[in-house]
């Protein structure tokens, strides 16, 4: 089968630990990583900018929230306004005639400076509580950028986002802009594989599984908090960053939006805790699926001849995928990068039935 | 500024704050009686709107059958959201629960809007616009009803918690395992506080909708509710009615106050702001319990 | 060493726990209690006799563990199916280890809400009763539980499982960080209302010494498995009882007690 285990001896510890100790999972990244550097010559322009794009910088943004929901344990649920604070950093920096490269590093840090506030939330409270204090601190950002001219360029206002350049070069292809999103979901993807290695990680994991406790072997819990905040929240301020310069090319206060955090939510809780190939299936599915259903129900509406009024087309979808989250957490509340796992499991010992774990 | 009007604004403030009890009352049943917080609360009070005018308009049954018929689906509604989202999940990590209350939420809404569309409907109460005067007051005669009606619920759960049945759905808050060890169905009690949540959202649905028609804006009670139930304490009946009148005069105040500062819309921050102060200064609330530490 | 057939109340019949369908909790455990018994259950930590109480009271399915095989009877019923509640019903009453009382009830409210399953003249009936075993619980029926002393909330607990009347009282562990004289003391009512109302006890206990004081048998528990089964005098008497759990005399070399107990633990 395509995993398999039989005959893998690894004979030092290196090889036992590396990124992927099994040769079928290293081919399948570089077949995977050469049909992404290929997209543009198979694909159309309109798949390739409006699906593969967009699904790109939300993986990257899920991993963002991942790092913080499925290691470090802290809920948030204002992360799509960190994601807020980065574009519009973002753009504002471009329009004071910061290159774009250097903009969205400022992104990244600005959204760093204004996330760690939720760090401190976390700090003096968890679970339930600090699940309400980001859900209000969301509240409270939505608020200030909207109604601060400043930011928003007035109230009800679309800010347009120049284009983009590198290194001098304007980037507005199709197929370039689509590059720098792929670039940007590998570089979040590498660093995310890569800390669950080091002790930042291992600490993250510490601080999840009870943060007391961690305390008692030595880990300074708000210490992690706070690296684990303000990390998520660079990545969330270049993801939305990306997102603006890659996919929207403008700016407005609803992009960000509190049901934005809860999609970016309901990405990692579908794509599965702590998975990171989990946020990449989550964030196609919950992007896909209310296009996918619609187009379903449509046809199904014509196959039977009735219609159905916009409105129901609307929020159909909404609907269907807080029909999501309830059966994945009652199903597999870890969610399809477990039943990935799973598979996985399976295949590497097949034809026997269990899993040396 | 007039004196006068502040004082108006902080009563009137204060009947609205009532009403936001409704809802948090709603969330507290909950809360105290299974430790699960209800992030559905608002969702809830929208679909009972909903059912009521269903019965109403589409049954053609007068209003206040309606309402009755309404509180028996949503009771039903209620025993059926415990069996189906959340037994299974009992004694799981709280990120499950306020997850899947979470899509309870949008579940609800959605689905609310799937079948009944975004226009906004009347809910043809019969109360009066003619405001009330109290001496040279104007009160607002609709939050004054709601606020009675409040008032009201608030002592029949104080009364309740103190059955038998009542004592019982506190003991299941406190512990599931040793509930079950003593024989309680917990599976029944909580499918029970579900239920009377959803009668509790039901009377919030009417009387919100009669004030502000019904329509996706009574989902978003939700923040109103939530920010009430902390500040009362999530397991303190009187705690979410004194917090409720707390929350609607610092919104009158601050709406007379801050709206021409800051250009208008400053309630909502003001919902925040209280919200985060609470939990960040004092996260049991008012009066709500505090984890016992003996040492 | 076995009783006659007919009079037990409670009977496990080769019973073995699976957490999460994997790990195996215990295997092949059989303990009778006779009726109007007190029998003890002894062991060192997680060696199976909370999953064995819990086999019994039916609160493993809250943890993900279930009874894969072996039977056990109550009254000569099964009653592998039924849910917590009734079992409680049936008549048996599980206090858990650790208290749990329910912190934020007064005593007076942890009273009644464990008399779910019976009649409100039942519960006030019983209320007396359990206050005249415990009147320390009377005099301070009106605090929030979770502020009782340690022996308090233990006496809360047995009295909160005696409000569900039952004919088979289980405790798990309630000598847990108790001094010395409220042991004796606890273990004393026990011992009186076992005598005094022919109620049998299943009683899990690490403190063997205080167990073997009161019960008429004893199982001993090893990972899993039962290792001994004898009258509490003879397993008083017994050299590696003696040994194990009431602490030895004679200081025997470490060495062979690892070599020993690993023998032992294959021996049924």
């Amino acid at each position: 089968m395509l995993f398999r285990q039989a005959g893998i001896f690894h004979t030092d510890y290196a090889a036992d630990r590396a990124l992927f100790p099994i040769p079928a999972d290293r081919w399948m990244i570089v077949i995977l990583l050469v049909l992404a550097l290929a997209a543009p010559l198979y694909m159309n322009t309109l798949y390739l900018s409006s699906y593969m794009l967009p699904w790109l910088v939300w993986t990257a943004a899920a991993l963002g929230l991942n790092l913080i929901l499925g290691w470090a344990g802290q809920f948030h649920l204002g992360y799509a306004a960190v994601m807020g604070i980065g574009a519009y950093s973002a753009v504002h920096a471009q329009r004071a005639g910061i290159p774009w490269e250097i903009a969205i590093v400022l992104a990244g840090l600005m959204a760093a400076a204004i996330g760690s506030v939720f760090a401190f939330a976390a700090l003096r409270v968890k679970g339930l509580y600090l699940a309400l204090s980001t859900l209000a601190l969301q509240f409270v950002m939505d608020w200030t950028i909207s109604h601060v001219p400043a930011i928003s360029g007035g109230t009800q206002a679309t800010l347009q986002a120049p284009d983009i350049r590198l290194l001098g070069w304007p980037v507005t292809s199709d197929a370039g802009l689509f590059y720098v999103a792929l670039v940007w979901c590998i570089l979040v993807t590498t660093f995310m594989l890569n800390l669950r290695r080091t002790a930042l990680g291992r600490a993250l994991v510490a601080v999840r599984e009870k943060d007391y406790a961690a305390a008692v072997i030595g880990v300074n819990s708000f210490y992690f908090k706070l690296v684990a905040f303000a990390t998520s929240s660079f990545i969330a301020g270049v993801s939305g960053a990306v997102l603006i310069g890659t996919f929207y090319h403008a700016v407005t206060p609803e992009q960000f939006s509190v049901d934005i955090s809860i999609q970016a939510l309901a990405m990692v809780i579908v794509g599965g805790l702590g998975s990171i190939i989990g946020s990449y299936f989550g964030a196609a599915f919950i992007l896909l699926m209310p296009g996918l259903m619609n187009a379903f129900i449509s046809w199904l509406a014509a196959q039977f001849g009735f219609s159905l009024g916009i409105e129901t087309l609307a929020h159909l979808p909404h609907a269907l995928y807080g029909a999501l989250i309830i059966g994945f957490l009652l199903i597999e509340p870890l969610g399809l990068g477990k039943i990935y796992g799973n598979i996985r499991d399976y295949l590497l010992v097949w034809p026997f039935g269990y899993v040396k774990k | 500024m007039d004196s006068m009007l502040l004082l108006e604004s902080a009563i009137n403030g204060a009947l609205v704050g009532l009403m936001y009890s409704l809802v948090a009352l709603g969330i507290v049943l909950i809360y105290k009686s299974s430790s699960v917080p209800n992030l559905a609360q608002g969702s809830m009070t929208m679909l009972a709107a909903y059912i009521v005018l269903a019965f109403a308009n589409n049954a053609g049954a007068p209003l206040w059958l309606a309402i009755v018929l309404t509180i028996v689906t949503m009771f039903g509604i209620g025993v059926g959201i415990e069996r189906v989202a959340l037994r299974r999940l009992a004694g799981r990590p709280i990120i499950m629960i306020l997850m899947m209350t979470l899509g309870l939420e949008i579940f609800l809404r959605a689905g609310s809007m799937t079948i009944w569309g975004g226009t906004s409907r009347p809910m043809p109460l019969g109360i009066s616009d003619a405001p009330l005067f109290l001496g040279p007051l104007l009160i607002n005669r609709a939050y004054a009803v709601g606020a009675a009606v409040a008032i009201a619920l608030f002592v029949l759960l104080v009364l309740f918690f103190r059955t038998r049945i009542g004592v019982v759905l506190r003991a299941i808050s406190d512990d599931y395992t040793a509930a079950w060890s003593v024989g309680i169905s917990v599976e029944r009690g909580v499918a029970l506080s579900w239920a009377l949540s959803a009668v509790v959202a039901t009377i919030a649905g009417v009387l919100w909708g009669s004030v502000q028609g019904v329509d996706q804006s009574l989902a978003q009670l939700l923040l109103k509710g939530v920010t009430v139930a902390v500040l009362g304490g999530l397991d303190s009946i009187g705690g979410a009615l004194l917090a409720g009148v707390l929350l609607g005069i610092v919104e009158g105040l601050a709406s007379i106050v801050l709206d021409p500062l800051l250009g208008g819309a400053s309630r909502d921050l003001v919902d925040a702001a209280m919200l985060i102060l609470t939990i960040m200064l004092r996260p049991h609330g008012l009066f709500g319990r505090h984890d016992i530490e003996r040492v | 060493m076995s009783e006659p057939i007919a009079a037990k109340v409670l009977s496990l019949n080769n019973v073995e726990v699976v957490y999460d369908h994997v790990s195996l909790a215990i295997k092949g455990v059989s303990i009778d209690v006779p009726v109007g018994g007190m029998v003890a259950l002894l062991g060192a930590n997680g060696s199976g006799k909370s999953t064995t109480l819990k086999s019994i009271s039916g609160l493993l399915a809250a943890e993900r563990g279930e009874v894969r095989r072996g039977e056990v009877q109550f009254l000569g019923r099964s009653i592998g199916g039924l849910m917590p509640q009734d079992r409680v019903k049936l008549g048996i009453a599980h206090v858990l280890e650790g208290r749990r009382v329910f912190e934020h009830l007064t005593p007076d409210e942890n009273l009644i809400a464990a008399s779910a399953v019976r009649s409100r003249n039942d519960m006030a009936r019983n209320k007396d009763r359990v206050y005249s075993y415990f009147p320390r619980l009377h005099e301070r029926r009106t605090v929030a539980s979770g502020y009782l002393s340690g022996g308090e909330q233990q006496m809360l607990a047995i009295g909160r499982a005696l409000m569900t009347q039952p004919k088979l009282l289980m405790l798990d562990e309630p000598s847990l960080g108790l001094a010395p004289f409220l042991v004796a003391e606890i273990f004393q009512i026990l011992s009186r209302i076992n005598r005094e109302e022919g109620l049998s006890v299943l009683l899990v206990e690490q403190n063997a010494i205080a167990a073997l004081e009161i019960v008429s048998h004893g199982y001993l528990i090893e990972s899993g498995r039962i290792v001994m089964h004898d009258a509490a005098d003879a397993l008083k008497r017994n050299p590696d009882i003696q040994e194990f759990y009431l602490g030895g005399t004679d200081n025997k070399n470490f060495r062979d007690i690892k070599h020993y107990r690993r023998r032992k633990r294959w021996l049924t």
